[in-house]
Parts: C-alpha cells; sequence; structure tokens
C-alpha cells in the first residue's frame, strides 16, 4: 500500500506530511502481512525541501518499505542520506528508457513506475534491461500532469475556504469528447486504466508488480477493484484458460462512470480501449 | 557575461537568430527534439548551421532532449557520434541515461539539461550535474531564492528562459496531448516519432488551450468555458536581477515562430542586454516598453494561430 498522496501536502490526513501517523500506520500494515510504501511530494520547491529530509528519516524510523518518488532531487536525498529506505520511481519520475531506469537504480531505486506513455513493449525491456522491477498500473486513473498551483482553489491555498476540501470532491473537465479529472494540482485521465483483459499477457510478459491505483477514490472502489483483480490475478498466473468473470467486469464498469481505456499500453493514444470484451464500456461525451 | 541563446527552428532561423546578435542557437535534430519535425533538421543542416556559428565566433548546440525509447539507445549514440565528428561539441538532452552515455563516451562534450528536465530545486540542479550535465535550465516558474542558491552552491551554469511559455501543468510532466492522440511512426532513416507527445518528440497539441466545463460529481456544470492557463511570456523587467546574479544563460524559446519574429525578438535582447551591460546605474525599462509590446502583441497573434491549428489536428481521427 503506498501512503500519502505526492499532490499536494494540504491534502486532509496526508501521510506525506503529517509524519508522526506514519508509525502506527505502518506497524498496522505489517502485522497484517502488507508492506508499506510512503509518497514523497512530487514538485518539492526549494522550502519544501527541509520538510522532504524529515519525511525520509519519519519514513525510515517507521520501518517503511519504501518511498514512491517523482523528482529526481528527492531521489538525491534519500541517496545522500545513505539510502535508508529504497526508493520506487514514481508515475511522474520520467523513467522511459532503461538507461534513465539504470541511474535511479544507481542512487538506490529497486522499483521504476515507467511514464503512462511507455507501451507494455519498451517496458518488457525496461524490465530485462534495467535491473530494477517494473510496475505496471493495471486499473485506475492515469496521471497526465502535475503542477503546484491548484487549480480548484481562487485565493493563495493558505487562505481560501475551500481547502482543503476542494480536491477531495469530484471534478470532471470536459471538453467535447475529452474528460480529464482534476485533483487541483494534479490532472488524472477521465477513463480508468484497465488492463484486466489482458493480465495473461502480462503474466507472460514477466511483470510482477501490479497497481491499482486508488488515490482519491472511495473505499468501495478500492476494495471492490482490489477484489476483482486479486481474483483475476490469481487465475491469470494458474495458467490454463482465462475469461473474465461477470463479477470482475461489473465491478470495473460500475466504478468507472467516464469509461475505460489502456491505449498508452499498445502504443496509442491514452484514451483509447484496447480489448475485445470491455470496451463498450466507453461513454461518448 | 550571460549569453543570449535563441531558438532555430530552420537554416534561416538560425542565420537570423546570429545575425540579430545571438551568442548561441539551439537547433533540434530530427526526431530527437520536443517539436515536430518541421522545425527540426536533419545532419547535414545541423552541420551547416554548426558551420556557420564558428565562422561567427558563436557557439551551436543541438537538441537530443526527448524521451525515447530504450530501442533507440544505438541511434541516439550512432548520430551523436556523427555530430561528433563533424565538430558539434554541444548538446541539450533530459534523460539522465542518455547524459551519462554520451558524457562516457565523448567526455569532452558539454551537456546541458533541457526544460523538459523539469529542474525546481537545487537537490535537482545536483542530480543533473552529477549525471554529466555543467548547466541547467530553471523550470519556467523558478523563484529568484532558488536560482541564487544554485548559483552560490550548486557549481553548475543556470539557464533562464525569458520568452516561453508555463505550461498548465509542469512543462516537463505533463502527458495531456497524447492522452488525446498519440502516434507512432518511423522515418526513412529509422527513427521513431510519436505525434502528440512533446515529451517523445513530436509536438504538444494544447489542448489545455481549448474551452474547458469543469463538472461535478452529479453531472453539475461548476464553471463553463474553463481556461486552463497556458500563457506564453516575454520577460524583459528580470534582465538587469539575471545578468547581476550571475546567470549563464539566457534564452529565447520560439522555433515554432515566424523567422522574422525571432529575429525581432533576438534583436530586442541584445540591445536590452548590451544596453544593460553598458551602463548598469543608468538603466531604466520604460524606453523598451512599447517595442516589447508590439513584439509580444504580434507574438501573441502567431501564437493563437499555430494553437487553433494544433488543435483541431488533435481533432482529427
Amino acid at each position: 500500500m503506498c501512503l500519502g498522496s505526492p499532490y499536494c501536502l494540504r491534502v486532509a490526513g496526508n501521510y506525506a506530511k503529517a509524519l508522526d501517523l506514519l508509525p502506527g500506520v505502518v506497524s498496522r500494515l505489517h502485522a497484517a502481512g502488507k508492506r508499506a510504501y510512503v509518497a514523497t511530494p512530487a514538485v518539492p520547491r526549494e522550502a519544501d525541501l527541509p520538510h522532504v529530509g524529515r519525511l525520509v528519516d519519519a519514513a525510515a524510523a517507521a520501518g517503511a518499505d519504501a518511498l514512491e518518488i517523482h523528482n529526481m532531487g528527492v531521489l538525491r536525498i534519500v541517496r545522500e542520506k545513505g539510502r535508508p529506505v529504497p526508493a520506487h520511481m514514481g508515475a511522474y519520475a520520467n523513467v522511459y528508457t532503461h538507461l534513465a531506469a539504470a541511474v535511479m537504480r544507481d542512487a538506490g531505486a529497486v522499483r521504476v513506475r515507467p511514464n503512462a506513455e511507455v507501451s507494455l513493449e519498451e517496458m518488457a525491456i525496461l524490465a530485462r534491461e534495467a535491473g530494477v522491477e517494473v510496475e505496471v498500473l493495471v486499473h485506475g486513473k492515469i496521471p497526465l500532469g502535475v503542477t503546484d498551483r491548484c487549480f480548484l482553489l481562487t485565493e493563495p491555498e493558505e487562505t481560501d475556504p475551500k481547502c482543503p476540501s476542494a480536491c477531495g470532491e469530484v471534478h470532471w473537465l470536459t471538453s467535447r469528447q475529452w474528460v480529464l479529472k482534476t485533483v487541483g494540482k494534479g490532472v488524472l485521465s477521465g477513463r480508468d486504466m484497465c488492463l484486466l483483459e489482458h493480465l495473461p499477457r502480462l503474466v507472460a510478459d514477466g511483470f510482477r508488480v501490479f497497481r491499482v491505483e486508488g488515490l482519491y477514490e472511495t473505499a468501495a472502489y478500492r476494495s471492490e477493484i482490489g477484489a476483482a483483480y486479486r481474483e483475476a490475478l490469481g487465475r491469470a498466473f494458474a495458467g490454463g484458460g482465462y475469461a473474465l468473470e461477470d463479477r470482475w467486469a461489473d465491478a470495473v464498469k460500475r466504478h468507472a462512470p467516464r469509461g475505460l481505456c489502456n491505449g498508452y499500453l499498445f502504443g496509442t493514444a491514452g484514451r483509447e480501449y484496447v480489448g475485445t470484451v470491455l470496451q463498450d464500456a466507453n461513454p461518448e461525451v | 557575461m550571460a549569453e543570449l541563446l535563441a531558438s532555430g527552428g530552420s537554416m534561416e532561423m538560425v542565420r537570423a537568430a546570429f545575425d540579430n546578435g545571438a551568442d548561441a542557437v539551439y537547433v533540434g535534430a530530427t526526431g530527437w527534439s520536443r517539436r515536430r519535425a518541421q522545425y527540426e533538421m536533419d545532419d547535414a543542416a545541423i552541420v551547416e548551421a554548426a558551420r556557420y556559428a564558428r565562422s561567427a565566433g558563436r557557439i551551436l548546440r543541438v537538441a537530443f532532449n526527448t524521451l525515447p525509447a530504450s530501442s533507440e539507445v544505438p541511434l541516439f549514440l550512432a548520430r551523436t557520434d556523427g555530430l561528433y565528428a563533424a565538430g558539434v561539441r554541444d548538446f541539450i538532452l533530459t534523460d539522465p541515461g542518455l547524459m551519462m552515455a554520451l558524457k562516457n563516451r565523448h567526455p569532452d562534450t558539454i551537456l546541458h539539461a533541457s526544460v523538459g528536465c523539469t529542474i525546481i530545486n537545487i537537490q535537482d540542479a545536483l542530480f543533473y550535474k552529477e549525471a554529466g550535465a555543467s548547466q541547467v535550465v530553471a523550470e519556467c516558474r523558478m523563484g529568484r531564492t532558488t536560482m541564487r542558491r544554485i548559483k552560490a552552491e550548486a557549481g553548475v551554469g543556470l539557464e533562464v528562459l525569458v520568452h516561453a511559455t508555463t505550461c498548465y501543468t509542469l512543462l516537463g510532466r505533463c502527458t495531456m496531448s497524447s492522452y488525446t492522440k498519440h502516434g507512432h511512426r518511423v522515418d526513412a532513416s529509422g527513427k521513431d516519432h510519436f505525434p502528440g507527445s512533446p515529451n517523445r518528440g513530436g509536438l504538444c497539441y494544447r489542448i489545455c488551450l481549448t474551452a474547458w466545463d469543469q463538472v461535478g460529481a452529479n453531472g453539475e456544470i461548476e464553471a463553463s468555458g474553463v481556461e486552463l492557463p497556458n500563457r506564453a511570456y516575454f520577460l524583459a523587467e528580470d534582465i538587469p536581477y539575471l545578468i547581476d546574479h550571475g546567470v549563464d544563460t539566457i534564452k529565447i524559446q520560439g522555433r515554432e515562430y515566424s523567422v522574422p519574429l525571432v529575429g525581432r525578438m533576438v534583436r530586442f535582447y541584445r540591445e536590452l542586454i548590451d544596453a544593460c551591460v553598458r551602463d548598469r546605474a543608468g538603466f531604466r525599462m520604460d524606453p523598451w516598453r512599447e517595442r516589447m509590446d508590439r513584439i509580444v502583441a504580434d507574438r501573441d497573434a502567431e501564437r493563437r494561430e499555430k494553437t487553433a491549428g494544433l488543435i483541431s489536428e488533435s481533432l482529427d481521427r
């Protein structure tokens, strides 16, 4: 489980900010047999670096299993501290090539999540050549962009009464057939990434790390989508025939009001869907 | 003394930039920079541009600043080998792996970390320095405190964009364009092109600049015709500050603009910088404003037209 939001330290209860909460949540996860990762800010300005240093120390002290890192400066801070916690390079780290992944590996990264634009074919090369684990987003909204000025506020964030509640609500951005989701300092895809139909191929290609993105989603989303993929992955790893159960398809469709997509992984536009079963799950605006 | 660096989207623009006073010009190798092929140059043209620069005692910098596929690394090494053999030493890169590979292969190359590296703090600057960069481009909204700190402590050159755009998101951390449209073709030389992805060297469709509705959880329209702000700026007020604080390169972005407009921008900054250096205490911005406003108006008109074209291209199936 990845704790905390990398988008904004003002998000209510953000584990990346409320460092005193880390020991408790990490030990609860460990007691349940789970691994605990902690997100670091994706856009740390100079003034944020002291807090980043404290965050790294706190995560290490709490026994976190990894830090999710999007900014090269944060990776360097972890390296300079003697790599107290392994690094997982996150969505905004711009990992495209195995050479970049190797540079990050040498600085302490053990896992990378390639940029959204990287196809499955390209990810396989990364996995083979870079000497790090490769994490594949199998479900959830795709991180498309990050900034450090909140789009949902009209006043400075320190004084705007809409902060921190605004990003806790659902806000779409629509234009013609395009739908995006704004979370204030981030832009996500409107459609949910969905690789449910393609899990056997991921298994055959050698991928072993699969992410369901639950940030800014409901508890029901996380538990129902998570359960569907847990079962589907079990089926995919078991080998033999693989066919979508209705309950999995229903779960993903129920939680994707704006539809499904996976185009990036097949070398086309991010919002396209490649598949034979769930392709009708796309409403057109 | 700050170097004035300008854009070279064609051989004609390269000449115009140098002739109007640029100390250095950057060009993009076809398929390898953050613009479409129309604004890039093949090896023959790059070598001619480098020759022109040398004859004027100036520098040509070649951008290989895309984030390519792993399979393209041999292509990258072969192409940079060829340009190196032809005398090119200055390169602009984004991928830290490509940076290290090129630096190890040709230690006397001069590598700059591109705006696509999104350098926002001193640790970023140090990371790219360690990857082989001797100069880094500041992210467009970097504040003065961070600039001062990098200059004072990082031991790496600092480059500031005075004419560019502040994207809706952070430049280099955005794939909104390719979410809507993303192509892939291979050209005759075997180079991949990814139209729709600025990171991959295609082009950005600037979908942020169309009209958006902000919609709530139950489909209610919260605001219509909303702009996702992506402003083209033109800094002039800051020039004295940048010169005073030892910024190494002052950069004019603009390969996609017309040659005459780029020429005017270069001449404006050349004259302004020279006036500031000649008489720092007596320097005033007011006499420059009217000329600046005319350039900005013409720049805005060209940009509007270009953006409209890109958005309708993104809608084409």
